[in-house]
């Protein structure tokens, strides 16, 4: 066997009271790859994301990194193994600066816990002008509920990126974006492919997937029914299982 | 694939070439620094034109000023580090009554001083951390487990001590420590500054402050970054009964006894100092200078009412008005924050 998977789902069943969400998933990413996790509303998705950032535990099955089985019991366990979520309202503070958000619970401070502010906003605007470009932003001191939809969700990543995180999963990411923001948010997930940091692209939209995507995983009634390289489908396939099966 | 949007279609920053006055007024706290400021050389104006009918500079009335902000200022600290967290605390006022009736009755019984106001503020912060434990326990608006602890500790007050005042003989250490001079300066008043200097850099420039606006700011976001959420609450809770006893001790320490309703409506002030200082109500945003201004505000406006002799009633409407036109402006900010 060559090098295990980066994050691999084994046979995971997640049941919430009576209701079956997911049954008996399994489907791996691995390093430097990009994963476009489709389906319709209620395939099991946001399920999905959930478990793999630790926020609900599997009913039966297992996740492993790296070849080794983990059990995230809670979000930054998941934090820990280098995956990043990246949800679509949730991830910042609007009444925070935008270096405040990048270090926001991972402050660097003196030993009694007082912030080194001047080093965090140098960091800050390095990672703002060479790790993410993000247009319109002037300084990181910026409050983030000033920022577009766009700029917030390059400030998610950028945070990420600064944290060196190996996964990227990302929630319904062009949801709420205009079509030229659309585009550096795809833009950046090829980039950061480039630096060996893979990415799920957790969507609706097939024709946004289509444009970055490695491998799809088709998603139905809670269980994979599709899982194929970009190589050997079409566009046309992918939507005919989203909508078909 | 086209390439990453450059920098020139970039839209041109709404926050450049601001003018001096629109500086100010993005500061945090800077639009009551103005509003403060312009009151300040009014009646500075007006006490030098009229020194014999409007005596603002008076040795007297600055005594009167430095003694009274003290209290309110304690109180308002720690309510605003809990509203900026994303609480209210109504209770500060009983607790605040409470606690220096406590700390009053035992150092009648002998103990002294520096014993009993330790116990005070302990006992102040163990009411907070209950309104705090009871409020996330049970995920209950913390307006309303505070609106309990307000009537809760106002009847624990008469039942303790009945409706009579309390005599505070402490050692005379105590007192000048709390009420005596320092270079012409009211110690009370010296207190307040330190606190004040050290809430602010508790609260922006330590680890702890930034998750209490991350708390205040987006609570789901703040869990999902792995802040304690619940813990930076509860401190929160913590703060604002200690503070609200180390009112009690300074209030008490300056007049020599304790009224069982002396702190009725004191809760009120000290949210209305910090709305006025630009905190919002949903939390994550203000700054401890504008909570500080906003107690300064209040206490110079009702100061400049009383040497113009207005009748009682005029101050209330005053602040009345005061306190929602800030609520408006802050409002307004928050607007343009979130566009």
């Amino acid at each position: 066997m060559s090098t295990p998977n980066l994050l691999e789902l084994h046979n995971i069943s997640k049941s919430f009271g009576a209701l079956t969400a997911l049954r008996n998933l399994s489907f791996h990413i691995s390093e430097g790859e990009v994963v476009g996790l489709l389906g319709d509303n209620g395939a099991g998705k946001s399920t999905t994301v959930n478990l793999i950032s630790g926020i609900h535990k599997p009913t039966e099955g297992y996740l492993s990194v790296d070849g080794k089985k983990t059990a995230f019991t809670c979000r930054s366990d998941s934090a820990d193994a280098g995956i990043e979520t990246i949800y679509q309202h949730t991830a910042l503070v609007d009444s925070l600066s935008i270096t405040r958000n990048i270090f926001m619970g991972r402050e660097l401070t003196d030993r009694f816990g007082f912030l080194r502010q001047a080093e965090m906003r140098d960091i800050a605007m390095e990672v703002l002008q060479n790790a993410v470009h993000i247009s319109g932003i002037d300084s990181p001191d910026t409050l983030v509920g000033n920022l577009s939809g766009g700029q917030k969700q390059a400030v998610a990543i950028a945070r990420a990126v600064y944290f060196k995180k190996r996964i990227l999963l990302l929630d319904e990411p062009t949801s709420a974006l205009s079509v030229r923001e659309t585009e550096a948010l795809l833009n950046q997930v090829l980039k950061l492919k480039a630096e060996n940091v893979s990415s799920v692209l957790v969507t609706h939209n097939i024709y946004h997937a289509y444009q970055v995507c490695d491998r799809f995983v088709i998603m139905s009634h809670g269980t994979k029914v599709f899982d194929v390289d970009k190589a050997d489908t079409t566009i046309n396939q992918l939507t005919e299982y989203v909508v078909l099966t | 694939m086209t390439p990453i949007l450059a920098d020139s279609a970039a839209p041109r920053s709404r926050t450049q070439r601001q003018s001096f006055l629109k500086q100010i007024m993005s500061m945090p706290a800077g639009a009551i620094l103005l509003v403060f400021v312009t009151l300040q050389i009014v009646c500075i104006a007006g006490a030098l034109l009229y020194p014999d009918d409007f005596r603002y500079l008076s040795p007297q009335n600055l005594t009167i000023l430095m003694k009274a902000i003290p209290v309110l200022g304690c109180l308002a600290l720690g309510a605003g580090v809990l509203m900026i967290a994303g609480e209210f605390d109504l209770s500060i006022g009983s607790v605040y009554t409470f606690t220096a009736i406590l700390m009053a009755s035992l150092v009648g019984a002998g103990v002294s001083a520096f014993i009993a106001a330790p116990l005070g503020i302990l006992t102040g912060v163990m009411i907070g951390l209950l309104n705090g434990h009871i409020t996330l326990r049970f995920g209950l608006p913390s307006f309303i487990v505070t609106l309990g602890g307000l009537l809760f500790w106002r009847g624990a007050v008469l039942l303790y001590n009945g409706a009579v005042q309390v005599r505070f003989d402490p050692e005379p250490i105590f007192t000048s420590l709390f009420s005596g001079t320092l270079f012409g300066i009211n110690a009370a008043f010296i207190w307040i500054i330190l606190f004040v200097v050290g809430f602010h850099f508790l609260l922006h420039r330590h680890r702890f402050g930034n998750h209490v606006f991350a708390t205040g700011g987006n609570r789901v976001a703040a869990e999902a970054i792995g802040i304690n959420t619940n813990r930076v609450k509860l401190i929160a809770f913590a703060i604002a009964g200690g503070m609200a006893a180390v009112a009690g001790i300074i209030a008490t320490a300056r007049v020599g006894s304790v009224q069982p309703g002396q702190g009725a409506g004191l809760e009120l002030q000290a949210i209305a100092a910090c709305v006025i200082g630009g905190l919002s109500l949903r939390g994550g945003r203000g700054s401890i200078v504008g909570v500080f201004l906003g107690v300064m505000l209040i206490h110079t406006i009702t100061d400049v009412l009383l040497l113009l002799r207005a009748p009682g009633f005029y101050l209330d409407m005053f602040i009345a008005t005061l306190i929602v036109l800030a609520a408006i402006f802050n409002h307004l900010i928050e607007r343009r924050g979130l566009a």
